[in-house]
């Protein structure tokens, strides 16, 4: 830290301190009270700052055992011992017996009982044949003038040391004090340390350096509404403060890191001209894979593969002309120029609901209804029948979209793919290589070169089979892509589960930095 | 999509190719494959084959074969393949089948092998190719089921007969005890596994020589004896039993092929049958049975987005092994014996993709002028999110599905279980209890986050915007997907009051009005809930969770929270 910076990093009282004593000067607490006038709290502070910045050194430590005096004793003082108000009793009153005594002077019989133990031993008071406290010397003790003068010394709450006292009055000190638990005393019997402190060199030169840079410790911690109203800002001193102090922790609200990343994915898709679409979660094997020319008995489709829905088991209906159109495609091609699948078309199974597998559902069911040229994207939860683990999940994000023109075809597909790559993906380096896909002919899959993690697929694609579009009254070729864009987020976000990006523990979302 | 396992030595030397891994990857990408681990300390390589249309590929000689072709290879002499009605002599090698099987099993088609002697490597690719077509293009032996015998210890022709159960005996493989056919189906491992697929028939497909020794139980087991084949065996028969003419004949020439790409001469067979086949009563096997496919040279450039010349489209054409007669602009492809994946044209177009390589086809920047636009519900999903952001929540986001534990006992008191049941969709199939039901509420994952989130700074405040999906008797599905609101906050000092602010700053901003209505909803404490009204109809709840809600999912801070349809106080 820099002169600077310890300045800044003082307190006022610490100021105060620093300025008012000299590299000589011996200083208590007790000393620091009288002269500052700060209470016992502040002065313990700036002493105990002081000294941690090696401002303040001890000088000396010097044990003491002082007697201060109890509430019990102050009373004393003021209204007399049982000693003295016991026998101020029986002189003014006549001879009693000790209850009597006890009953009235408002005490316990056993403290009667012990003071006249004590009163008789020094020959004060005697006791008769009838049992009955009668005056004998009527003179107080010696012991009972010790008590006396200590008290009424210490009276007001001053303490009294122990080697200030003479040798008889530490011998009756002994008798009416307690080290702990003082209740029942006159007198409480503390042992403490007593320390002084002086001034370092590095102590001396932080009071120059406070002297040469004007800083009193009289300045202005906060500047308040009142200030303002009434001017006196005007004249006042702001106290500088150590802007290096870490500041307190804010948890404010905050959008979802991953959901900020869909959203910018989706923002940049509208950005090149797409238009977003959604649909149901639940949907049926008609829209989920049939529309989209994979065959009934299609191994992707068995029953390992997708969740069924339990209750209702099917769907009322599937649109026409769309039903009829792609049964028949399936069977023999229909007007499509295909050869077909050549199997009974199952109307039954086709109306069976599922939760959607892939978002291409989606790009089939916007079909009918797109325009040419047409752009469409939508990023939809999808649903497998998988082991969850680090890079699987039950349900999870696809993005998906489709393209319509007379005149797009395998090059401009592979314009848009070279576009998501630099445009979604920050990628330089992209290769395409041939793909399966049973909805698109010809299929295309587009690679790129992570910085860190290599070579990996950014997503699939290719040109619909007039199998798929035909049926939904389409005529023109429709490019169809889609990116697997849970695995994308994670290498944004930095993460390596697919779980993380859908955790349920409220700090690590909020300790999660976007990018 | 079927890995397969081969010899790096075999696949170069069926290449006549040596190559590094970089090099082998990059040439993969023609067959649609993919090095899944490059070679091991056998000498093994996995292999991925994305394709499921083209069984050709899962073999070292098949997928060797499109390799070679695109480096420039010819196309090898198939010569014993012959067309239908062609005549051949096949001497005393015929197939005699039985009319019973019309019903059960109905095809079949065979050819037999001679050659050297057959070695370690070749009769596990062997069994390889058997395993993947059977399972994946034979879809698990239902549609094709094959067998491969020593043909020295048979004696031609070969019976294909409908036999009965329970009065047939042999020792299958695999045991050293006679068996009746049934008793197979239970005792037998492969009885076991595919015995399904002829168990109800009344009678059971059986194949013997002449002598009416056993060959095998198709689909099931072979016989002990003619069934067991060695290495070191030369001379083998071969047959594809099933219930679809296309696919076993195309099955059966990708194995012939393979074999003849092995070295071995194919010796084809006569199948006789007492019944009518589209190939008619009397079919030579392998046959070829592909039907040319017609399309345009505009067509395929219209596709493929550039001017392509006759000749480098043929050229293209045969590295994929297809056959192309170009007249003007009409083109016709003859498919390779051992392809069947041309249903229309676009299938040659993507052939030709292929075979002119990807390279030759440079990106184009798209040209069409279109607006783009993000849906509405996404749009005031937005609107929303910023402004609970702006109340201190925090977004979350979590996975949909989840267990009837979670979504309906710890959240409802018992009585509402099983109503709240019948609201959920339900998963007919679940892979574990956890994954069983769709939420139809947002409310649960928000309790679970704070149930396991009390190590967090507090005051929680937490919200997704997301769906969730209710039963609806009404909707064509059978229920509806909803754009949801979701909020909750955990604190010390949490309660209605906090959350009614949050609702009425929200509506305030959204500019909707609504009302509230005292609710008796069951999740909440009485007195402390309210369902808000907009437009008269019923947009969401808030309130302060009951104890007995926070209780079961081990809660200890207060908790109010809300729920709102976005989609009904958008209007849609």
């Amino acid at each position: 830290m820099s002169a600077n910076d310890i300045l800044k990093s003082l307190h006022p009282l610490e100021v105060k301190v620093l300025l008012r004593y000299g590299s000589n000067d011996l200083i208590d607490t007790a000393r620091i009270q009288e002269d500052l006038r700060f209470n016992l709290g502040q002065c313990n502070q700036a002493v105990s700052w002081l000294t941690a910045k090696e401002f303040l050194v001890e000088h000396e430590r010097v044990h003491r055992t002082v007697y201060e005096i109890t509430p019990l004793g102050e009373e004393f003082a003021q209204n007399g011992t049982p000693d003295e108000r016991i026998l101020a009793f029986v002189q003014e009153h006549g001879s009693a017996t000790l209850p009597e005594i006890a009953s009235a002077l408002g005490l316990e019989n056993r403290d009667v009982g012990s003071a006249f133990g004590s009163l008789s031993k020094e020959g004060v008071l005697a006791m008769d044949a009838e049992k009955r406290v009668t005056v004998a010397s009527g003179t107080p003790s010696e012991r009972m003038r010790e008590v006396r003068g200590l008290l009424d010394e210490a009276r007001g709450g001053k303490e009294l040391a122990a080697d200030r006292l003479s040798a008889v009055q530490n011998e009756a000190m002994a008798g009416i004090s307690k080290k702990r638990g003082s209740a029942g005393s006159p007198f409480r019997l503390v042992e403490r340390d007593e320390v002084t402190y002086r001034l370092t060199d590095a102590g001396i030169d932080a009071q120059e350096s406070l002297k040469t840079a004007g800083v009193t410790g009289e300045e202005v911690g906060a500047l308040t509404s009142r200030m303002l109203k009434d001017g006196s800002w005007r004249g006042a001193q702001f106290r500088a403060y150590n802007i290096n102090i870490p500041p307190s922790r804010l948890v404010p609200g905050r959008r979802n890191p991953y959901c900020e990343y869909l959203d910018r994915v989706k923002d940049k898709l509208v950005s090149l001209g797409f238009e977003e679409f959604d649909g149901p979660i639940v949907e049926t094997e008609f829209w989920n894979s049939d529309a989209l020319f994979m065959p009934q008995f299609h191994s992707a489709r068995d029953i390992h593969d997708v969740y069924y829905v339990k209750e209702p088991a099917h769907a009322r209906e599937i649109e026409e002309p769309y039903l009829s159109q792609v049964a028949a495609t399936h069977e023999d091609g229909w007007k499509t120029g295909s050869a077909g699948w050549n199997y009974g078309f199952d109307r039954d199974f086709t109306r069976r609901l599922i939760l959607r597998s892939q978002g291409t559902v989606m790009s089939a069911k916007t079909l009918p209804k797109a325009s040419i040229p047409g752009k469409y994207f939508g990023t939809l939860r999808c649903f497998r029948y998988d082991q969850v683990d680090a890079t699987h999940l039950s349900d999870f994000y696809q993005t998906e979209g489709i393209v319509l023109g007379e005149s797009v075809n395998l090059r401009t597909l592979l314009g848009f793919l070279q576009m998501f790559a630099e445009e979604l993906a920050g990628a330089t380096e992209v290769k395409y290589v041939p793909g399966y896909f049973p909805f698109t002919e010809p299929s295309v899959e587009v690679h790129i070169k992570h910085p860190v993690l290599g070579w990996f697929e950014l997503g699939g694609s290719g040109i619909f089979r007039p199998e798929v579009t035909e049926p939904l009254g389409i005529k023109v070729p429709v490019l169809a892509w889609g990116l697997g864009i849970d695995r994308m987020a994670l290498m944004n976000l930095g993460l390596d589960d697919l779980r993380e990006l859908f955790s349920t523990n409220i700090e690590n979302v909020r300790l999660r930095r976007g990018n | 999509m079927p890995k397969i396992e081969l010899s790096q030595e075999a696949l170069f030397s069926y290449l006549q190719a040596r190559m590094d891994d970089v090099e082998l990857e990059k040439l993969l990408t023609v067959a649609k494959a993919e090095l899944d681990e490059p070679v091991n300390e056998e000498g093994i390589v996995k292999i991925e084959l994305n394709d499921t249309n083209r069984p050709d590929l899962w073999s070292t000689a098949g997928l060797a074969r499109q390799l070679r072709l695109h480096r420039g290879a010819p196309m090898p002499d198939y010569g014993f393949v012959s067309r239908p009605g062609e005549a051949v002599d096949t001497g005393t090698r015929r197939v005699i089948v039985d009319a019973g099987l019309q019903e059960v099993r109905p095809f079949i088609a065979a050819f037999a092998v001679t050659g050297t002697a057959i070695d370690e490597a070749l009769l596990n690719d062997l069994i390889q190719t058997q395993e993947k077509l059977c399972w994946n293009y034979g879809r698990k032996r239902r549609s094709i089921a094959m067998g491969v015998y020593r043909s020295d210890l048979m004696k031609y022709p070969v019976r294909y007969v409908a036999a009965d159960p329970d009065a047939t005996r042999f020792v299958p493989l695999g045991l050293t005890e006679e068996l009746s056919m049934r008793d197979m189906l239970s005792k037998h491992p492969k009885g076991q596994e595919f015995g399904h697929i002829v168990a109800d028939a009344p009678v059971f497909p059986l194949l013997t020589d002449d002598r009416g020794d056993v060959l095998s139980f198709p689909p099931i087991i072979n016989s002990a004896r003619i069934g067991a084949v060695e290495v070191g065996d030369s001379n083998l028969f071969i047959e594809m039993t099933g219930t679809d003419m296309p696919s076993l004949l195309h099955a059966c020439s990708i194995v012939a092929c393979d074999l003849a790409d092995a070295g071995y001469t194919i010796l084809p067979v006569t199948i006789e049958y007492p019944y009518d086949t589209s190939l008619g009563r009397e079919v030579v096997t392998p046959c070829y049975f592909q039907t040319p496919v017609s399309t345009t040279v505009p067509y395929i450039e219209k596709l493929l987005g550039r001017a392509i010349a006759g000749d480098e489209l043929a050229v293209g054409l045969r590295r994929m092994g297809v056959t192309t007669t170009i007249t003007g602009t009409d083109v016709t492809i003859e498919p390779p014996p051992y392809r069947n994946d041309f249903l229309h044209p676009v299938d040659v177009v993507e052939d030709a993709m292929i075979g002119l390589g990807m390279e030759s086809f440079p990106p184009e920047v798209p040209s069409d002028f279109t607006v783009g636009r993000l849906a509405p519900a996404e749009l005031f999903g937005r609107r929303v999110k910023s402004i609970l952001v702006g109340l201190g929540y925090q977004e979350m986001i979590f996975n949909y599905l989840g267990s009837r534990r979670d979504f309906i006992e710890r959240v409802y008191p018992e009585s509402a279980w099983d109503a709240q049941h019948a609201a959920h969709v339900q998963v007919a199939n679940p892979m574990s209890e956890n994954f069983e039901f769709v939420r139809a509420s947002i409310l649960p994952h928000l309790l679970i986050a704070e149930s396991g989130s009390a190590n967090a700074v507090y005051p929680h405040l937490v919200f997704e915007v997301g769906k969730v999906v209710r039963r609806d008797a009404s909707d064509n599905y059978g229920s509806l997907t909803r754009n949801s609101l979701g909020m909750l906050g955990a604190d010390a000092e949490a309660g209605f009051t906090l959350i009614n602010s949050h609702i009425s700053a929200l509506f305030y901003y959204l500019g909707r009005d609504y009302t509230l209505r005292e609710s008796g909803d069951a999740r909440f404490i009485p007195g402390r809930c309210a369902e808000i009204v907009v437009d008269g109809k019923v947009a969401g709840w808030f309130g302060e969770v009951h104890p007995e809600t926070l209780e079961k999912f081990g809660i200890q801070v207060p908790v109010c929270a809300g729920e709102i349809d976005l989609d009904t106080i958008q209007g849609v």
